[in-house]
């Protein structure tokens, strides 16, 4: 078969115009033990950062290891991913390392570590197309929030029962089908019943800006990446109102 | 029916391969011959968010939907089209929802015949409700109703399909972490065990109802792959990730045609040239008009070994011109009319160069997806069908590998360079034996949310 050896008025190639030169990961703590953890995190490596988390327990508190080892790689990670450095899945396995790191603190603690907030997050009724939830669930893990996983094909109720007795700073949905994504504006009608004003995240790829700001509560959300810094805004006391401001202007 | 392993290619080469024609085509109940040299269109109208609210309103809606598809055929002169009917959880759900909107949708077409001498077919994509981390893949009510729902819906259905769900709990586990272990486990070896499962059941529905089995897709692995892999400027996951994931469907999908499909399978099933290499069955493929359901970098390569040409799916809306469904009913129709046109006058094997030229090296997912090196990479299958599922997925993947670092034409980022070469290195450390693969596939991910190794068969 014929092919060209040209192709530059057929189509752009722009994420090699656009690459991003390799970085490495810059220093987080002087301390170097703590470093070594927070390294094995920068890297995704579950396994090496075992040992590292164990020694320098021997040595520091396991607040401190969280704290200046663990979350400050994790927080290394996300400014790689933010500055084009890093990929999804980079981020998906430091998550695991860290959460690794955290399980034997929180063991050497007696006591799981205190989180942040939590949120609730859930995939629609009538939609087993979770792998938007499954990402944002370990975004918000990492980033320092208790995740209540409500997993795919939730119902209704069963979401406003979660925000019920757990009171989370807000609450999450992801739907890949329009016809599923009708649960959000029922779940939010029944919060706004019950006068719960938690901000409602309604996200996933059959959801778009017109339909997410189109009943009360919710704030639309385009990207997996938006789920930390929307829990931060709700967690700071930011209303549904400010925040669809904020995030849907 | 069970499972007749194909260990041969059905074509020779990828230059044999051709839009229109199949070395088996197909012909449905009134009378499209698929594959038959000709390249048909199809349309996939999508009910609007509330019309699912009843039976009542979503067959209205479905009503409305064909109505217009139909419709607009003989106001533009299109000779074909094809009705492709992609089920919402509700049809399945309720199987009598199904069955009635198929048994419309029959009547719709009879009536166009009727009047205008129209020729339509209808491709029922049953839903597949099964999800691994929800319910068991074979005993649960889920699995029940999907094939309650082919059974119900085969009467009036030309061609039967699914896109079956096998494998994903591993599959979005492993996507996410680049783990290409788990995308041979769970696409591999875990999604052609529940295919083979599933289509010995779906060929034996078909035969007794006198409808086409057509053929499935991995839509929920593959594809999530290409989607999150994204656009140019994505920094999801790397596109050779959703390449070596498409070579590895193609192992997988090629079950369905093994247990006795007969094509066409599912539109979205991107691994189609690769299938149709391997099979010769007639193949549905989706591009450019598809953009209204998602974006891809194939859009005009994915045409060139095409026998139906479809638009994925549109939300039923009004536009400027008409509404949706006759919007893209049209639109797919004078695609069609353009492939047919070449073919008559001659021109077939150019407008193929054409097609195959204008994406081939616009992604790595598009290049494994020309008309040649689809058939390597169903070659590379087929010669290790003998030596298990597991096998000839990783065999097809890194066929795929093999293709995209071997074309100095096909340029990448950094990053992808490394993700593929990490994957092939991956790759090469694991067991060649499917028993060792698979034991240390059932340690290694026995902790991953919702797998069950009994939805499986598997201890």
């Amino acid at each position: 078969m014929k092919t060209l050896t040209d192709y530059s008025n057929i189509f752009k190639r722009y994420d090699l115009d656009l690459e991003v030169k390799k970085k490495e990961a810059r220093e987080v703590s002087k301390d170097p033990a703590l470093q070594k953890v927070a390294g094995f995190v920068v890297k995704g490596d579950d396994e090496g950062i075992v040992a590292a988390v164990n020694d320098v327990l021997a040595a520091k508190d396991p607040v401190t290891v969280i704290e200046q080892g663990l979350v400050a790689g994790m927080d290394e990670v996300s400014r790689l991913w933010d500055e084009g450095v890093y990929f999804l899945p980079q981020v998906m396995l430091a998550a695991d390392a860290m959460n690794v790191g955290i399980s034997l603190c929180e063991k050497k603690m007696g006591k799981a570590r205190t989180m942040k907030g939590k949120v609730v997050t859930h995939t629609a009724e009538g939609d087993i197309h979770d792998i938007g939830q499954v990402i944002a669930n370990a975004l918000l893990n990492a980033g320092g929030f208790e995740v209540i996983n409500l997993g795919p094909d939730c119902p209704v109720d069963k979401v406003v029962a979660a925000v019920k007795e757990h009171k989370p700073v807000m609450a999450t949905g992801t739907a890949l089908m329009t016809t599923t994504m009708t649960a959000f504006p029922r779940i939010c009608a029944k919060l706004k019943a019950l006068g719960d004003k938690t901000p409602f995240i309604s996200a996933g790829g059959a959801c778009a800006l017109e339909f997410g700001t189109s009943y009360d509560n919710s704030v639309w959300a385009k990207l997996d990446a938006w789920a930390v810094p929307l829990a931060e805004d709700a967690l700071s006391g930011m209303t549904w109102e400010a925040m669809r401001a904020k995030w849907n202007a | 029916m069970a499972r007749k392993p194909i260990t041969q290619m059905a074509y020779k080469s990828g230059e044999e391969m051709i839009f229109g024609t199949a070395k088996n085509p197909v012909t449905t109940k009134r009378g499209i011959k698929l594959g038959g040299g000709f390249v048909h269109p199809q349309v996939v109208p999508h009910p609007r968010p509330g019309s699912e609210k009843t039976k009542n309103t979503l067959l209205r809606e479905f009503e409305k939907m064909n109505n217009d598809a139909l419709e607009r055929m003989p106001i533009v002169g299109h000779p074909t089209l094809l009705i492709h009917q992609e089920q919402i959880f509700q049809m399945c759900h309720n199987t009598d929802w199904g069955a009635d909107i198929a048994a419309l949708t029959a009547r719709q077409m009879d009536d166009y015949k009727a009047k205008y001498g129209l020729l339509a077919s209808q491709q029922l994509c049953i839903a597949d409700l099964r999800k691994p981390q929800i319910c068991h893949m074979r005993t649960s009510d889920y699995a029940k109703e999907v094939i309650e729902s082919f059974k119900a819906c085969a009467p009036y259905a030309d061609v039967l399909g699914i896109e079956s769900m096998g494998g994903k709990e591993i599959f979005d586990h492993a996507l996410i972490r680049q783990d290409v272990g788990g995308l041979l486990f769970a696409i591999g070896y875990l999604g052609s065990i529940d295919m083979e499962w599933m289509w010995n059941q779906i060929v034996d529905i078909a035969k007794a109802n006198n409808c086409i089995a057509g053929g499935d897709t991995d839509c929920s692995e593959a594809n999530t792959a290409v989607f999150m892999a994204g656009g140019l400027t994505s920094k999801d996951v790397p596109h050779v990730f959703a390449a070596l994931t498409r070579a590895m469907a193609a192992a997988r999908t090629l079950v369905a045609y093994e247990c006795g499909a007969t094509g066409p399978g599912e539109d979205c099933a991107y691994e189609n040239p690769i299938i149709k290499a391997m099979t010769g069955i007639p193949i549905t493929t989706e591009g450019k008009a598809s953009a209204c359901a998602h974006s891809d970098l194939c859009s005009n390569l994915i045409a060139a070994v095409c026998d139906a040409w479809s638009n994925e799916a549109v939300e039923y809306h009004d536009m400027f011109g008409a509404t949706t469904p006759s919007v893209f009913a049209e639109i797919t129709g004078w695609d069609c009319a353009q492939f047919n046109t070449a073919i008559e006058l001659g021109y077939q094997k150019e407008m193929k160069e054409i097609l195959v030229n204008s994406d081939m090296y616009r992604d790595s997912h598009s290049l494994i997806l020309t008309p040649d090196n689809a058939w390597k990479i169903g070659n590379a299958i087929v010669k290790n069908t003998a030596k298990g599922y597991y096998p000839r997925a990783r065999a097809a993947a890194m066929e795929a590998a093999s293709i995209i670092t071997g074309d100095a034409k096909m340029k990448l980022t950094v990053f992808e360079k490394e993700a593929l070469e990490k994957a092939v290195t991956d790759m090469e450390a694991l067991p060649d034996d499917e028993a060792n693969f698979v034991d240390m596939c059932l340690k290694k991910y026995k902790d991953v949310k919702g797998f069950n190794p009994d939805s499986y068969g598997l201890k």
